[in-house]
Protein backbone atom coordinates (compact mmCIF):
# COMPACT_ATOMS: atom_id res chain seq x y z
CA UNK A 1 0.00 0.00 0.00
CA UNK A 2 2.83 2.31 1.04
CA UNK A 3 4.88 1.56 -2.02
CA UNK A 4 1.79 2.23 -4.16
CA UNK A 5 1.31 5.61 -2.47
CA UNK A 6 4.96 6.52 -2.88
CA UNK A 7 4.86 5.45 -6.50
CA UNK A 8 1.66 7.49 -7.01
CA UNK A 9 3.25 10.50 -5.24
CA UNK A 10 6.25 10.39 -7.53
CA UNK A 11 3.90 10.30 -10.53
CA UNK A 12 1.89 13.25 -9.18
CA UNK A 13 5.04 15.30 -8.59
CA UNK A 14 6.21 14.52 -12.08
CA UNK A 15 2.85 15.62 -13.56
CA UNK A 16 2.89 18.76 -11.45
CA UNK A 17 6.41 19.51 -12.60
CA UNK A 18 5.39 19.08 -16.25
CA UNK A 19 2.33 21.30 -15.78
CA UNK A 20 4.33 23.99 -13.99
CA UNK A 21 6.88 23.93 -16.81
CA UNK A 22 4.07 24.34 -19.38
CA UNK A 23 2.59 27.15 -17.31
CA UNK A 24 5.98 28.87 -17.09
CA UNK A 25 6.37 28.55 -20.88
CA UNK A 26 2.89 29.98 -21.42
CA UNK A 27 3.59 32.86 -19.05
CA UNK A 28 6.85 33.52 -20.82
CA UNK A 29 4.99 33.64 -24.15
CA UNK A 30 2.37 35.97 -22.68
CA UNK A 31 5.07 38.29 -21.31
CA UNK A 32 6.79 38.27 -24.75
CA UNK A 33 3.45 39.05 -26.43
CA UNK A 34 2.80 41.90 -24.00
CA UNK A 35 6.34 43.23 -24.61
CA UNK A 36 5.74 42.99 -28.38
CA UNK A 37 2.39 44.77 -28.02
CA UNK A 38 3.84 47.57 -25.89
CA UNK A 39 5.47 49.57 -28.67
CA UNK A 40 2.45 49.46 -31.06
CA UNK A 41 0.19 50.51 -28.15
CA UNK A 42 2.50 53.46 -27.34
CA UNK A 43 2.55 54.39 -31.03
CA UNK A 44 -1.24 54.05 -31.44
CA UNK A 45 -1.92 56.11 -28.34
CA UNK A 46 0.38 58.88 -29.58
CA UNK A 47 -1.49 59.03 -32.92
CA UNK A 48 -4.99 59.40 -31.46
CA UNK A 49 -4.76 63.13 -30.56
CA UNK A 50 -3.53 63.89 -34.10
CA UNK A 51 -6.47 62.00 -35.63
CA UNK A 52 -8.91 63.81 -33.29
CA UNK A 53 -7.45 67.21 -34.25
CA UNK A 54 -7.67 66.31 -37.93
CA UNK A 55 -11.38 65.49 -37.53
CA UNK A 56 -11.89 68.78 -35.67
CA UNK A 57 -10.24 70.68 -38.57
CA UNK A 58 -12.44 68.88 -41.12
CA UNK A 59 -15.57 69.83 -39.15
CA UNK A 60 -14.46 73.47 -38.84
CA UNK A 61 -13.50 73.82 -42.52
CA UNK A 62 -16.78 72.24 -43.65
CA UNK A 63 -18.70 74.59 -41.37
CA UNK A 64 -16.83 77.67 -42.68
CA UNK A 65 -17.48 76.66 -46.30
CA UNK A 66 -21.16 75.92 -45.56
CA UNK A 67 -21.58 79.36 -43.96
CA UNK A 68 -20.00 81.05 -46.99
CA UNK A 69 -22.48 79.24 -49.27
CA UNK A 70 -25.39 80.12 -46.93
CA UNK A 71 -24.39 83.82 -47.03
CA UNK A 72 -24.25 83.73 -50.84
CA UNK A 73 -27.63 81.96 -51.08
CA UNK A 74 -29.13 84.60 -48.78
CA UNK A 75 -27.75 87.38 -51.06
CA UNK A 76 -29.14 85.62 -54.14
CA UNK A 77 -32.64 85.29 -52.65
CA UNK A 78 -32.58 88.96 -51.60
CA UNK A 79 -31.66 90.03 -55.14
CA UNK A 80 -34.34 87.77 -56.62
CA UNK A 81 -36.86 89.39 -54.27
CA UNK A 82 -35.70 92.83 -55.48
CA UNK A 83 -36.14 91.73 -59.11
CA UNK A 84 -39.72 90.66 -58.31
CA UNK A 85 -40.56 94.07 -56.83
CA UNK A 86 -38.88 95.86 -59.78
CA UNK A 87 -41.06 93.87 -62.19
CA UNK A 88 -44.14 94.95 -60.23
CA UNK A 89 -42.96 98.58 -60.46
CA UNK A 90 -42.48 98.17 -64.20
CA UNK A 91 -46.02 96.85 -64.57
CA UNK A 92 -47.31 99.89 -62.66
CA UNK A 93 -45.41 102.52 -64.71
CA UNK A 94 -45.89 101.04 -68.18
CA UNK A 95 -49.09 102.00 -70.02
CA UNK A 96 -51.89 99.44 -69.62
CA UNK A 97 -51.97 98.96 -73.39
CA UNK A 98 -48.61 97.12 -73.11
CA UNK A 99 -50.33 94.32 -71.19
CA UNK A 100 -53.39 93.87 -73.34
CA UNK A 101 -54.21 90.32 -74.48
CA UNK A 102 -51.09 88.25 -75.07
CA UNK A 103 -48.68 91.14 -75.71
CA UNK A 104 -44.95 90.51 -75.96
CA UNK A 105 -44.22 92.76 -72.94
CA UNK A 106 -46.73 90.81 -70.83
CA UNK A 107 -45.18 87.49 -71.89
CA UNK A 108 -41.58 88.63 -71.24
CA UNK A 109 -42.41 90.06 -67.82
CA UNK A 110 -44.27 86.83 -67.00
CA UNK A 111 -41.25 84.74 -68.05
CA UNK A 112 -38.84 86.86 -65.97
CA UNK A 113 -41.16 86.52 -62.94
CA UNK A 114 -41.33 82.72 -63.46
CA UNK A 115 -37.52 82.39 -63.74
CA UNK A 116 -37.06 84.56 -60.65
CA UNK A 117 -39.46 82.37 -58.70
CA UNK A 118 -37.65 79.20 -59.92
CA UNK A 119 -34.32 80.70 -58.81
CA UNK A 120 -35.79 81.44 -55.37
CA UNK A 121 -37.04 77.86 -55.05
CA UNK A 122 -33.66 76.45 -56.10
CA UNK A 123 -31.90 78.75 -53.63
CA UNK A 124 -34.11 77.40 -50.81
CA UNK A 125 -33.40 73.83 -51.98
CA UNK A 126 -29.62 74.55 -51.78
CA UNK A 127 -30.12 75.96 -48.30
CA UNK A 128 -32.12 72.89 -47.18
CA UNK A 129 -29.36 70.61 -48.55
CA UNK A 130 -26.71 72.49 -46.54
CA UNK A 131 -28.16 70.92 -43.39
CA UNK A 132 -25.85 68.00 -44.26
CA UNK A 133 -23.12 69.96 -42.42
CA UNK A 134 -25.03 69.87 -39.12
CA UNK A 135 -25.57 66.11 -39.48
CA UNK A 136 -21.99 65.26 -40.55
CA UNK A 137 -20.55 67.43 -37.76
CA UNK A 138 -22.57 65.37 -35.25
CA UNK A 139 -21.18 62.18 -36.81
CA UNK A 140 -17.64 63.63 -36.58
CA UNK A 141 -18.21 64.62 -32.92
CA UNK A 142 -19.27 61.00 -32.26
CA UNK A 143 -16.11 59.65 -33.97
CA UNK A 144 -13.95 62.09 -31.95
CA UNK A 145 -15.54 60.93 -28.70
CA UNK A 146 -14.88 57.28 -29.61
CA UNK A 147 -11.23 58.12 -30.42
CA UNK A 148 -10.84 59.91 -27.08
CA UNK A 149 -12.26 56.86 -25.28
CA UNK A 150 -9.77 54.62 -27.16
CA UNK A 151 -6.94 56.96 -26.13
CA UNK A 152 -7.99 56.70 -22.46
CA UNK A 153 -8.19 52.88 -22.66
CA UNK A 154 -4.74 52.65 -24.27
CA UNK A 155 -3.40 54.95 -21.56
CA UNK A 156 -4.84 52.64 -18.87
CA UNK A 157 -3.21 49.61 -20.55
CA UNK A 158 0.17 51.38 -20.63
CA UNK A 159 -0.16 52.39 -16.96
CA UNK A 160 -0.92 48.74 -16.12
CA UNK A 161 2.34 47.84 -17.93
CA UNK A 162 4.13 49.95 -15.32
CA UNK A 163 4.26 53.34 -17.04
CA UNK A 164 2.81 55.25 -14.09
CA UNK A 165 4.62 58.46 -15.08
CA UNK A 166 2.95 58.58 -18.51
CA UNK A 167 1.09 61.90 -19.06
CA UNK A 168 -2.68 61.36 -18.98
CA UNK A 169 -4.57 62.25 -22.20
CA UNK A 170 -5.71 65.88 -22.43
CA UNK A 171 -9.38 66.51 -21.72
CA UNK A 172 -11.41 67.75 -24.75
CA UNK A 173 -11.17 71.53 -25.20
CA UNK A 174 -14.99 71.80 -25.13
CA UNK A 175 -18.01 69.75 -24.13
CA UNK A 176 -19.21 67.49 -26.91
CA UNK A 177 -22.89 67.12 -27.66
CA UNK A 178 -24.29 65.10 -30.54
CA UNK A 179 -26.83 62.55 -31.61
CA UNK A 180 -24.88 59.35 -32.42
CA UNK A 181 -27.74 58.24 -34.71
CA UNK A 182 -27.88 61.48 -36.75
CA UNK A 183 -28.31 60.61 -40.44
CA UNK A 184 -28.50 62.85 -43.48
CA UNK A 185 -31.11 62.11 -46.10
CA UNK A 186 -31.86 64.24 -49.14
CA UNK A 187 -35.46 63.21 -48.58
CA UNK A 188 -36.09 65.80 -45.86
CA UNK A 189 -38.47 64.47 -43.26
CA UNK A 190 -39.68 67.67 -41.55
CA UNK B 1 -44.29 95.20 -35.39
CA UNK B 2 -42.64 91.92 -36.39
CA UNK B 3 -42.63 88.93 -34.10
CA UNK B 4 -39.42 87.68 -32.51
CA UNK B 5 -38.25 84.06 -32.50
CA UNK B 6 -35.47 82.66 -30.30
CA UNK B 7 -33.45 79.94 -32.09
CA UNK B 8 -31.41 77.66 -29.78
CA UNK B 9 -28.91 75.19 -31.26
CA UNK B 10 -25.25 74.36 -30.59
CA UNK B 11 -24.76 74.04 -34.36
CA UNK B 12 -23.96 77.53 -35.75
CA UNK B 13 -25.02 76.23 -39.19
CA UNK B 14 -28.52 75.35 -37.95
CA UNK B 15 -28.92 78.72 -36.20
CA UNK B 16 -27.81 80.50 -39.40
CA UNK B 17 -30.06 78.36 -41.62
CA UNK B 18 -33.19 78.74 -39.46
CA UNK B 19 -32.51 82.47 -38.89
CA UNK B 20 -32.26 83.04 -42.63
CA UNK B 21 -35.61 81.31 -43.27
CA UNK B 22 -37.29 83.30 -40.47
CA UNK B 23 -35.82 86.67 -41.56
CA UNK B 24 -36.90 86.00 -45.15
CA UNK B 25 -40.47 85.64 -43.84
CA UNK B 26 -40.25 88.89 -41.85
CA UNK B 27 -39.52 87.63 -38.32
CA UNK B 28 -36.90 89.05 -35.96
CA UNK B 29 -34.43 86.41 -34.79
CA UNK B 30 -32.39 85.95 -31.64
CA UNK B 31 -29.81 83.11 -31.60
CA UNK B 32 -28.44 81.10 -28.65
CA UNK B 33 -25.94 78.22 -28.55
CA UNK B 34 -27.47 76.17 -25.68
CA UNK B 35 -30.13 76.25 -22.97
CA UNK B 36 -28.05 78.34 -20.55
CA UNK B 37 -27.25 80.90 -23.24
CA UNK B 38 -30.95 81.05 -24.18
CA UNK B 39 -32.03 81.73 -20.58
CA UNK B 40 -29.36 84.44 -20.22
CA UNK B 41 -30.48 86.11 -23.46
CA UNK B 42 -34.13 85.98 -22.38
CA UNK B 43 -33.26 87.47 -18.99
CA UNK B 44 -31.55 90.42 -20.68
CA UNK B 45 -34.27 90.93 -23.29
CA UNK B 46 -36.43 94.02 -22.89
CA UNK B 47 -39.13 93.02 -25.38
CA UNK B 48 -41.22 89.81 -25.43
CA UNK B 49 -40.34 86.67 -27.31
CA UNK B 50 -43.09 85.16 -29.49
CA UNK B 51 -41.67 81.70 -30.12
CA UNK B 52 -38.76 79.42 -29.21
CA UNK B 53 -37.22 76.92 -31.65
CA UNK B 54 -34.79 74.59 -29.92
CA UNK B 55 -32.51 71.60 -30.46
CA UNK B 56 -32.44 68.78 -27.87
CA UNK B 57 -28.80 67.61 -27.67
CA UNK B 58 -26.81 70.60 -26.45
CA UNK B 59 -23.97 71.08 -23.94
CA UNK B 60 -24.47 72.88 -20.58
CA UNK B 61 -28.28 72.71 -20.73
CA UNK B 62 -30.21 70.49 -23.15
CA UNK B 63 -33.52 71.25 -24.86
CA UNK B 64 -35.70 69.29 -22.42
CA UNK B 65 -34.35 71.24 -19.44
CA UNK B 66 -34.68 74.54 -21.28
CA UNK B 67 -38.34 73.85 -22.16
CA UNK B 68 -39.17 72.69 -18.62
CA UNK B 69 -37.49 75.83 -17.17
CA UNK B 70 -39.39 78.11 -19.55
CA UNK B 71 -42.71 76.43 -18.75
CA UNK B 72 -42.15 77.03 -15.03
CA UNK B 73 -42.11 80.78 -15.77
CA UNK B 74 -45.58 82.32 -16.24
CA UNK B 75 -44.14 84.66 -18.88
CA UNK B 76 -43.38 81.72 -21.19
CA UNK B 77 -46.19 79.37 -20.13
CA UNK B 78 -48.06 79.83 -23.43
CA UNK B 79 -45.12 80.61 -25.75
CA UNK B 80 -45.07 78.17 -28.70
CA UNK B 81 -41.95 75.97 -28.59
CA UNK B 82 -40.81 73.90 -31.58
CA UNK B 83 -38.22 71.17 -31.10
CA UNK B 84 -35.82 70.58 -34.01
CA UNK B 85 -33.93 67.34 -33.47
CA UNK B 86 -32.23 64.53 -35.36
CA UNK B 87 -33.67 62.16 -32.72
CA UNK B 88 -36.66 60.57 -34.40
CA UNK B 89 -37.71 58.04 -31.71
CA UNK B 90 -41.27 58.24 -30.42
CA UNK B 91 -39.74 58.23 -26.94
CA UNK B 92 -37.90 61.51 -27.66
CA UNK B 93 -41.08 63.06 -29.06
CA UNK B 94 -43.02 61.95 -25.97
CA UNK B 95 -40.33 63.40 -23.66
CA UNK B 96 -40.45 66.67 -25.61
CA UNK B 97 -44.22 66.84 -25.26
CA UNK B 98 -44.00 66.06 -21.54
CA UNK B 99 -41.45 68.84 -21.07
CA UNK B 100 -43.94 71.23 -22.67
CA UNK B 101 -43.02 71.48 -26.37
CA UNK B 102 -45.75 72.52 -28.78
CA UNK B 103 -44.36 70.83 -31.88
CA UNK B 104 -41.53 68.48 -32.99
CA UNK B 105 -39.69 68.46 -36.34
CA UNK B 106 -37.03 65.91 -37.30
CA UNK B 107 -33.74 67.10 -38.88
CA UNK B 108 -33.02 67.42 -41.72
CA UNK B 109 -36.22 69.27 -42.64
CA UNK B 110 -37.45 71.48 -45.46
CA UNK B 111 -37.42 75.18 -44.61
CA UNK B 112 -40.91 75.41 -46.14
CA UNK B 113 -42.17 72.80 -43.61
CA UNK B 114 -40.63 74.74 -40.72
CA UNK B 115 -42.04 78.04 -41.95
CA UNK B 116 -45.59 76.65 -42.30
CA UNK B 117 -45.35 75.34 -38.74
CA UNK B 118 -44.08 78.73 -37.50
CA UNK B 119 -46.87 80.65 -39.24
CA UNK B 120 -49.49 78.10 -38.05
CA UNK B 121 -48.41 78.54 -34.43
CA UNK B 122 -47.96 82.31 -34.57
CA UNK B 123 -51.15 82.89 -36.48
Amino acid sequence: MNSQTESSGVGTNHDLHVQLKELANSLSEIVSSIRAAHEPIVESRSKVPEATQQLERIAQQTQDATHRVLDMVESITKREGEIESLLKQLQRVLPATYFRNNSRVKRVIGEIAKKTSDNQNDAYAIMDALQFQDITSQQIEHAMTVLEQVEHRLHEVLVSFGEEDLKAPDEPSRKRSYDPNARYSSDHRG
Amino acid sequence: MSQTVLVVDDSPTLVKFVSFSLRASGYNVLGACDGMDALEKLANLESDIDMVITDLNMPNMDGYELIATLRENDKFAATPIIILSSEEDEEDKRKGEEAGATSYLVKPFKSSVLMSEVSRLLG
